[in-house]
């Protein structure tokens, strides 16, 4: 296989340390965000400040890496001027490419800094050829992060439709089922925003009581899922909550699970997918490595054709439970 | 905040049958004072090599936590302020004193602290039992985990010459508490094999009425659609 077609593994970055996990761990570029609300990871504690980003950037490229930076949630009416910031800061630091969701900054972005490399956020929701042409001839976006909502044939079929412009896909992690960018789930329970805050189910709002039959996990004083003694646990988002209607208890949209590609790999690189996108700049370090090694062997595999890699990596996803998602669509 | 007990004390009770289980049982005679400047010559160890470590706790760093080592007899109240950080051993803590709880066995709360582990997927599997305010903990788990702690490294490091042979003691120590694990995992397993056994057995019946129902609800629903 070409080296045009050898895909780029980017990996999800919270700290300085797992920026350093995923480099190490075989990572061919590491994605992260500023420590504020310019991206839609904004945890308490998480992200980078700008020496830090400094710092990181010296270390991947020392290493044969690049660092994306997410600048990817909505600027408030009137007040952009932290996202502006953001964008001029990560260009001067020398970051490889701007991962952004909002059209107004992507065209500050394209205007004051037309040399940068600008990619498509997931949270721009852009799935047809129509919206990421008009993305890439407008302000030259060279990457579109697309929704997990395609499948495999889609994605095969949407790529040579929108050439030059690459795609990524993620491959593994946390399973976004709602329409990205625009889900207004968690700010009806939180009022606080996800696209605009940069926090779904913010810690603030999330509260586990432990009782003597399990536990209750609670968003904005709703409880939203109760798990029994020994059954495993899923992140406090409304769209994985489980509720009761007509007598009945069941998850609404989708269950405390993971997605996981591993598998399927060949055949996203074969449907001409530029970059496999690892999900988890919320988790830690130990996670980053684990999920990373077990890629880059699968991404490794896969160029060298060879059978894929039997890695369990059970452990670590949400609920005990993979999926391949919308990339199969089983339930069709 | 709420907490479901009035008080914050080791919950032996939930500890998984394990050496530091049999260390905690050791350890039930010695008042935790005792065992105060072990905890702070090993903070100050670990602060002297990771300066910044608490820095990313921002407004959080004037919260205390309530760590929870569920096989000793012991809790530890961590304070962690970005430039004086404490943490003491105390036998209880009132909920009043702390803003969140973070209980589990000690060898993965070390595991944790390390970033041997991951957080979410400890909390995932019920290992991690986290109680209080949320944000704190998060920022904790995230400072702590972004330090990129060696806890065995860091504190050999301060003992200068001495690093060496204890280096040696400690691999000794930890060879050891290895084979007392093995061994004692062999003694559980032989304690409950029954009960295991019995589980298995219930647990293949469950999955053999839960395929049951499925098919019943299929052919519900096939005959529904049939109907109309």
């Amino acid at each position: 296989m070409s080296d045009l077609e050898r895909p780029e593994l980017v990996c999800p970055a919270g700290t300085p340390a797992a920026l350093q996990s995923a480099v190490d761990a075989g990572a061919d570029a590491v994605y992260l965000g500023f420590r504020d609300e310019t991206n839609a990871r904004n945890f308490p504690g998480l992200n980078f400040n700008r020496k830090e980003l400094e710092a990181g950037i010296a270390y991947a490229h020392e290493r044969g890496a690049k660092i994306l930076v997410a600048i990817n949630t909505f600027p408030r009416a009137g007040t952009p001027e932290i996202w502006h910031k953001a964008v001029d800061d990560a260009v001067t630091l020398g970051a490889d490419a701007l991962i952004l969701a909002d059209i107004g900054l992507i065209g500050y972005a394209a205007r004051t800094h037309p040399q940068a490399r600008l990619h498509l956020s997931v949270q721009a929701a852009a799935s047809n050829p129509e919206s990421i042409r008009f993305y890439a001839e407008r302000f030259g976006v060279r990457r579109v992060v697309l929704p997990r909502v395609l499948t495999v044939q889609e994605i095969a079929a949407l790529n040579p439709r929108i050439r030059p412009v690459e795609t990524e896909v993620f491959v593994f992690g946390g399973l976004c089922v709602m329409a990205e960018g625009r889900c207004a789930l968690s700010s009806y329970a939180t009022g606080r925003s996800p696209n605009m805050n940069g926090v779904c189910s913010p810690a603030g709002h999330v509260r586990y009581v432990e009782t003597a039959e399990g536990i209750s996990s609670e968003l904005g004083g709703f409880t939203i899922n109760r798990f029994g003694r020994g059954e495993q646990a899923g992140y406090p988002t409304l769209c994985k909550g489980r509720f009761q209607a007509h007598g009945k208890t069941s998850y609404l949209f989708e269950e405390p699970t993971s997605l996981n590609t591993l598998a399927m790999l060949p055949d996203l690189i074969k449907a001409g997918v530029t970059a496999f996108k690892i999900e988890g700049r919320q988790r830690g370090r130990a996670y980053v490595g684990a999920v990373v090694r077990a890629f880059r062997a699968g991404v490794d595999a896969a160029l060298a054709g060879k059978p894929m890699p039997e890695i369990n990596l059970d452990d670590i996803t949400e609920g005990g439970r993979q999926t391949t998602g919308a990339y199969e669509r089983a339930w069709r | 905040m709420s907490n479901p007990s009035p008080r914050l004390e080791p919950k032996s009770g939930h500890a998984p049958f394990s050496p530091a289980l049999l260390l905690g049982l050791a350890l039930r005679p010695v008042r935790p004072s005792l065992l105060q400047p072990a905890f702070d010559a090993g903070l100050r160890a670990v602060v002297r090599r990771h300066p910044d470590m608490f820095e990313r706790m921002g407004s959080f760093g004037d919260a205390a936590v309530c760590l929870d080592p569920v096989d000793l007899p012991f809790v530890l109240l961590m304070e962690p302020h970005a430039t004086e950080p404490r943490l003491t051993v105390r036998a209880s803590i009132e909920p009043e004193e702390v803003s969140a709880t973070i209980r589990g066995p000690m060898a993965t709360l070390i595991a944790l602290a390390e970033g041997r582990v991951d957080g979410d997927a400890l909390f995932f599997s019920r290992e991690l039992v986290v109680e209080g305010d949320t944000e704190v903990i998060v920022a904790l788990r995230n400072a702590i985990d972004g330090a990129g702690l060696d806890l065995m490294g860091d504190l050999l490091r301060g003992l200068g010459p001495f690093a060496g042979p204890v280096r040696g003691v400690g691999n000794l120590a930890a060879s050891l508490f290895g084979w007392v694990g093995d061994e004692v995992e062999s003694l559980r397993r032989s304690l409950i094999a029954r009960a295991l056994a019995a589980a298995d057995a219930q647990n293949a019946r469950l999955a053999e009425l839960e395929a049951e129902v499925a098919s019943l609800r299929k052919q519900v629903r096939a005959k529904g659609r049939a109907a109309s």
